[in-house]
């Protein structure tokens, strides 16, 4: 009986242990997995913290200092949560960050633009009105101790009125001031007005291009920029070269300076800027603020000249190339030297126009005037005979009868001498009228200014008023029958005196 | 070479002299006149003299004219015309004084006094 309770009792225990022993295997499994679950969750936790805190400590900042364009941002620190819901949170709040950085960057730059070009255009406006006076004092002042000082006072004005106008254009303004089409050359020295070591730039060729007004300012301003570089990264005692070249597709300026030049990658950042197409962001130009080749870069553009700096020049330092295009390029009036000798000739031509012509200073009015007049009949064959006028003076004077023969027509608003008799001197007197029909001041010409003006240096008169009105023989017979007579009068010759009261009578 | 209207204000006075005030001679009046030379070579001259030639090439200008056409101060232009005079290509001459004339009353009598005679 016992050996049944025995038996029943160790199957018993050995179901029993069984049943234990298969548990615990099943438990093992169990917690097997479950630990490694556990890690592997551990490891993903550990993972995304340690992405969060790449994203705050890494990739956050490098979006807040890049200048506003993602250049390379750096992505995910784990691949492995490339994909996941995690990641494409993350990459929510990169793009938030992003807009937010470029939203604010945008404000904070057009905040400071506007107050900077607010008080610049200020600074700007008090700096041409104090240049206006400065050259009313100049005109005034005919002290040449008060002079230099007005010069000094006037440099240092343009050079403060320069700064204003280039971080005024800088932030989006005009260069604010509108000029009539000036000759190349004066653009360059307009140029050298404005920079500090003005006396050490050399302007070389002389080209007799001009630019056109629109354009005028802001390559002034550009080429001061350069020419400020040029003077201020070179030493005290060399050169800055300017030469004009014309070039087939418009002018080239040349700036050589024999400074210290640019290593790469300030050529480099230089070439950037000066593209203009990178926007400039006024905050970050640096302590102290470099903006010229910046203001030089958006000038270009919008203007649409160019400039390069990358070149060495053959003095050692920078050579910056300023070119200009055909389109912004005219040509300077029909007021060449050669066309002013023959300018004596045009009084002949017709009433109005030919006073106005014959000074050189004023051909604004000239042109206004040839405008104003062109309805007239009887024009047209003075101007096509114009062409042959370029001829050199002396031949004028045989010329002189054929326009007057075709001066009838507008004979009303000729003046009266063309008719009279000795019309061809005195139409070399005449000087015209203006447009109201006042008679018009000419200046004093020895050759052809009254004898008894004359008389104390009636020597020298016969070799200047050969360029004059009239001809050599002809002033010079004048001159000698005045001297003639007035040796004759002084002999106390009874014969001559109505020759010296003539004289009297003419003075 | 010379625009149609000189921009003023474009150029200043400092670079057309080149920074002097003072010019190297101090015999240039307001009706000085000034009368250029013809034969001198116009190269090396900087555009305002060269200007100043080709306005005296025309005839004797007093320095006010000169001024008034350059449309520069009268001081400024009296230091270009002194370098001028230097480099020999003006030369100067003092304004003429007006002749002095006998009073007309006197020249009237001396014409009674002849025409009673004769």
């Amino acid at each position: 009986m016992t050996d049944h309770i025995w038996e029943a009792v160790s199957w018993c225990l050995g179901v029993v242990v069984l049943v234990v022993f298969v548990l615990l295997m099943r438990q093992r499994t169990i917690t097997a997995g479950v630990r490694r679950r556990n890690a592997t969750l551990e490891e993903s936790l550990k993972s995304r913290d340690e992405e969060l805190q790449h994203l705050v400590e890494m990739r956050l900042p490098v979006i807040a200092d890049a200048l506003s364009q993602p250049s390379q941002l750096p992505g995910l620190r784990d691949e492995r949560l490339a994909g996941t819901a995690f990641a494409q949170s993350l990459h929510g709040v990169v793009e938030l960050f992003t807009r937010a950085v470029d939203k604010a960057q945008a404000r904070a730059d057009v905040s400071a633009k506007a107050a900077l070009k607010a008080s610049m255009r200020a600074l700007q406006g008090l700096a041409n009105e104090q240049q206006l006076s400065i050259s009313q004092m100049q005109d005034r002042h005919d002290n040449p101790d008060v002079l230099r000082d007005l010069l000094e006072i006037d440099h240092s004005n343009s050079q403060f009125g320069r700064r204003a106008q280039a971080i005024a254009v800088l932030c989006g303004s005009w260069p604010g001031r509108q000029r009539v089409s000036s000759p190349l050359t004066d653009v360059v020295r307009g140029a050298k007005s404005r920079i500090r070591d003005y006396r050490r730039v050399q302007v070389h060729a002389l080209v007799d291009v001009a630019v056109i007004s629109r354009a005028v300012e802001p390559v002034v301003l550009a080429i001061a920029e350069l020419l400020d570089n040029a003077a201020r990264h070179s030493q005290p005692n060399t050169n800055v070269e300017v030469s004009l070249q014309p070039v087939h597709n418009g002018a080239v300026i040349v700036i050589d300076d024999a400074g210290v030049g640019m290593d790469g990658l300030e050529v480099q950042r230089a070439a950037a800027l000066l593209s203009g197409e990178r926007a400039v962001d006024v905050s970050r130009l640096g302590d102290p603020p470099q903006f010229g080749f910046a203001v030089i870069g958006l000038l270009a553009a919008r203007y649409g000249f160019s400039v390069s700096v990358d070149t060495r020049s053959p003095y050692g330092g920078v050579r910056a190339v300023l070119f200009l295009p055909t389109a912004l390029l005219t040509h300077v009036d029909a007021e060449e030297p050669g066309n002013r000798q023959a300018v004596p000739q045009e009084p002949h031509e017709s009433g109005l126009e030919s006073g106005l012509h014959t000074i050189p200073s004023l051909p604004t009015r000239k042109t206004r005037s040839a405008r104003r007049t062109e309805p007239a009949v009887g024009q047209i064959p003075h101007q096509q005979a114009a062409p042959q006028q370029a001829a050199p003076y002396q031949q004028g004077v045989p010329q002189q009868p054929a326009p007057q023969q075709a001066a009838p027509a507008p004979a009303d608003q000729a003046p009266a001498a063309l008719t009279h008799p000795s019309a061809i001197e005195e139409a070399s007197r005449t000087y015209g009228s203006t447009a109201g029909g006042l008679p018009k001041r000419r200046r004093r010409d020895p050759s052809v200014s009254r004898p008894a003006d004359d008389w104390p240096t009636a020597a020298p008169e016969p070799e200047t008023g050969s360029h004059r009105v009239r001809s050599a023989e002809e002033t010079a017979n004048r001159m000698g029958a005045f001297a003639r007579g007035t040796r004759s009068g002084r002999a106390g010759n009874e014969d001559a005196a109505p020759q010296t009261e003539e004289g009297n009578r003419q003075a | 070479m010379t625009p149609a209207r000189r921009e003023r204000g474009l150029v200043r006075p400092y670079v057309v002299t080149d920074g002097r005030a003072y010019p190297t001679r101090n015999t240039f009046d307001l009706v000085t006149l000034v009368m250029a030379h013809p034969d001198r070579p116009l190269a090396g001259l900087s555009p305002e003299k060269r200007r100043v030639m080709e306005l005296c090439l025309g005839g004797a200008l007093s320095v006010a004219e000169v001024a008034g056409y350059l449309q520069l101060p009268v001081s400024v232009t009296k230091v270009l015309l002194g370098d001028l005079v230097d480099s020999g290509h003006i030369t100067t001459r003092s304004p003429i004084p007006t002749a002095e004339l006998p009073d007309i009353q006197l020249l009237q009598e001396v014409l009674d006094g002849l025409r009673a005679r004769l």
